[in-house]
């Protein structure tokens, strides 16, 4: 009995240490984990920065972690599911208030206070994004807005002038039609009716997609959708933009960045986020030999702008974070050293503190000219920003707008008008239960 | 008798002891999970938040409000009625053509195998696009002989679910190397006789081959018909679950619902029921087996 007790035990003691040794390493005292989604540019613009921070920081010893948007976030709520999660995380406007919510995210008063963070060269206009309930809880890394880029090159072959900033979508339509019938490409690239294009849709309607609250659509009226999915189903018909089996082979139904037919030069506009032009631009062959403008999206007869100036993403500290100091200073470091944002190059949006974008003007290179000018255009002519989407807004884009509106109208599994009833639908239900 | 009693516990203790490193990677790894799995289930889950219970909220949303479960059952089912089958006959196909003496045996059994390998590698993604794509392979293929392509194989609600099903019967590497070794293990004596009386080789195959390896047959297909139904990475890298849903399948619309919307006990119910589903159809096959699985040394026996 003695010898199996003692077997026992031993046997204990072999899986303790083997289930011991998979627990981290780190001794949290010295180190600083960042992680982030992006292109490739980024990617590079972001090591590059952290690899000059660790050098100015000696004995600190830097990780990081990187990955496109969708994979981003799996991997991210997966570590938060763990309690592992880096000492700085990228934020998006879209989950900040889910994630603070939740409590994954320590406000940063604090670290205002304690002088960690200096913001005395950042406009309060440029915070205010990150504020959740009058608390800080990310720090803006740059300001963008959507927009549509346009291909010079591909305008000068069809002889269609440049549009302004306030054109229709049914001068829009026009003008896909007429680049197609004078070039061959594509008038527009993939993705047309994403759901970012939607909601600006109804922004320039003057409403939003959602009401206050969060529990349903914040429109009445269906028709300024079902005219715009009409266009773009005109448009697919006519071969103007490719078909949707297309884009969901090649273009990734408009989801990916760099699989854009603009790129390869296989489309004459495509839609964006300002902040994402550096990236697309280099993917595109560089200014030496492409030439793109960037104009403000279509509007409708009569409408307001679709656009509003949005935080593009935000640095925040996680609640896992080790050393919750270290990670402030980082941020702070990101935020207003100039020899940081001369690597990070405007590359996440417009810098929100006013020294490093002067000192960028003089350096940046063609892309970033456009952005920074565009911007500017944006910021005198633009809608409130908008409140961040409902809880439940994943579920509702995911299971019920991709299915329904982006792919099954344009396969013909739905009407127009079916569809947006579906929308409206399932919609007050998703979102009703959520909030 | 006492100490015969003592000898044969101490006996059983040390069999568990020599088993305790898989028993308590089951107790941890599997079971555990799975006991999990059942309880979230019933409950409402976003991986934050601590799981509230719902009862069978779940499942009644699953079964009677969700439009997407049911297309993404079909299409689990119609991928692997169709796959099953073929990825096994060309499996067995490769694997005799392997078993007869050939140069450099070796060298095709590792080249057939190394799909098997790439399979689920993000390098494979980008083929598949590079050969059924729009501009890819297939189409220019087609244009060489005169036809004018409009497809987008990948991307067409009617040809997705073939080109995921065309790569995993690609995919064949591990059931053929359980073949081969299957075919190995028939003595020759069998088929000289079968000779010497003047069967050949369609008869030999029905007759010798086909029964004896009806065992290995019979595992190959328990273990195709799981990885059927629970087949994830394929349709996670290349077409993640489009054209319309038609490769939207079980575990990858699980997984979607479990860490893109981050609806955990959503994901948990679908992840039950599936695993009712996947034991219930090895069940079958099991309860099967009596009917055609021929096994050489029972009839020794007898």
């Amino acid at each position: 009995m003695k010898r199996t007790v003692t077997a026992i035990l031993l046997v204990l003691f072999v899986a303790g240490m083997v289930f011991a040794s998979g627990e981290p390493e780190g001794e949290g005292s010295d180190s600083l984990r960042v992680m982030w989604w992006g292109s490739q540019n980024r990617h590079e613009r972001t090591i590059e920065t952290l690899e000059l921070y660790e050098a100015n920081n000696d004995g600190l010893e830097v990780t990081y972690e990187f990955a496109g948007w969708t994979d981003y976030w799996t991997k991210l709520t997966t570590m938060a599911a763990g309690r592992n999660l880096p000492d700085v995380i990228q934020q998006d406007y879209a989950y900040l208030t889910e994630w603070q919510s939740r409590g994954l995210i320590q406000p940063l008063d604090p670290f205002v206070d304690s002088g960690l963070f200096d913001f005395s060269d950042v406009a309060d206009a440029n915070l205010a994004g990150g504020r959740i309930d009058g608390q800080l809880y990310g720090v803006n890394l740059g300001v963008n807005s959507q927009c549509m880029v346009l291909d010079v090159a591909r305008f000068e072959e069809a002889g269609v002038p440049l549009p302004d900033d306030d054109w229709t979508w049914s001068e829009f339509e026009e003008i896909v039609l007429k680049l197609h019938e004078e070039t061959g490409v594509f008038g527009f690239g993939a993705g047309l009716l994403g759901e970012q294009l939607w909601k600006s849709l109804y922004l320039a309607d003057g409403s939003w997609a959602f009401n206050d609250d969060g529990t349903a659509l914040g429109y009445e009226d269906d028709s300024v959708f079902i005219e715009y999915i009409e266009m773009v189903l005109r448009l697919q018909e006519a071969g103007a933009i490719p078909h949707i089996s297309r884009e969901a082979s090649d273009y990734a139904n408009g989801d990916n960045l760099e699989m854009q037919p603009i790129i390869p030069g296989d489309a004459a506009m495509a839609s964006m986020w300002s902040n994402q032009l550096t990236a697309m631009w280099t993917a595109a062959g560089g200014p030496e030999e492409r030439d793109f403008v960037m104009v403000m999206l279509p509007r409708l007869e009569q409408g307001r702008p679709g656009h509003y100036i949005k935080p593009s993403m935000f640095f925040a500290i996680s609640r896992d974070a080790q050393n919750p100091d270290e990670a402030a200073r980082f941020i702070d470091f990101v935020t207003n050293d100039l020899g940081a944002n001369q690597i990070l190059l405007a590359e996440r949006g417009v810098p929100i503190a006013d020294a490093v974008r002067d000192d960028l003007t003089t350096r940046v290179g063609r892309p970033q000219e456009v952005v920074f000018e565009f911007m500017s255009r944006v910021g005198a002519d633009s809608s409130p920003i908008p409140a961040p989407d409902p809880v439940g807004y994943t579920d509702l884009i995911q299971n019920v707008y991709f299915p329904v509106v982006r792919d099954g109208v344009r396969f013909g599994e739905y009407t127009p008008s079916e569809a947006t009833e579906i929308l409206r639908e399932r919609a007050a239900e998703i979102l009703g239960a959520a909030n | 008798m006492d100490r015969r009693l003592l000898e044969n516990r101490r006996r059983a203790i040390a069999g568990y002891l020599f088993i305790s490193p898989w028993l308590i990677g089951f107790l941890t790894l599997t079971l555990l999970p799975i006991l999990g799995v059942v309880y979230l289930s019933f409950t409402k889950y976003d991986i934050f938040t601590a799981p509230q219970w719902i009862g069978l909220g779940n499942f009644v949303r699953m079964f009677t409000g969700d439009p997407r479960y049911w297309k993404s059952v079909g299409a689990t089912f119609y991928f692997a009625i169709v796959s099953v089958p073929l990825k096994l006959f060309f499996a067995l196909m490769v694997a005799m053509i392997l078993n007869a003496p050939h140069r450099g045996l070796d060298f095709y059994r590792a080249v057939y195998y190394t799909p098997s390998i790439l399979g689920t590698s993000v390098a494979v993604a980008v083929m598949w696009r590079e050969i059924f794509g729009f501009d890819g392979l297939i189409n220019a293929l087609l244009a060489n002989i005169g036809i004018r392509s409009e497809m987008a194989w990948l991307g067409d609600p009617r040809t997705a679910v073939w080109t995921l099903i065309l790569l995993v019967i690609w995919q064949f590497g591990s059931p053929m190397l359980i073949f081969l070794a299957g075919l190995k293990q028939i003595p020759d004596e069998l088929y000289e006789s079968a000779h010497i009386d003047g069967a050949r080789g369609v008869r030999k195959f029905f007759w010798i081959t086909l029964p004896l390896l009806s065992p290995v047959i019979f595992f190959n297909l328990v273990m195709q018909i799981i990885f059927g139904l629970t087949v994830f990475t394929q349709p996670f890298i290349i077409t993640q679950g489009g054209p319309l849903d038609t490769t939207n399948f079980y575990a990858l619309y699980l997984y979607r619902r479990a860490f893109e919307t981050f609806q955990m006990g959503y994901g948990a119910a679908m992840a039950l029921v599936l695993l009712l589903v996947v034991a219930f159809f090895t069940g079958i096959v099991f309860k099967s087996s009596s009917l055609w699985v021929f096994y050489e040394s029972k009839e020794g026996k007898a």
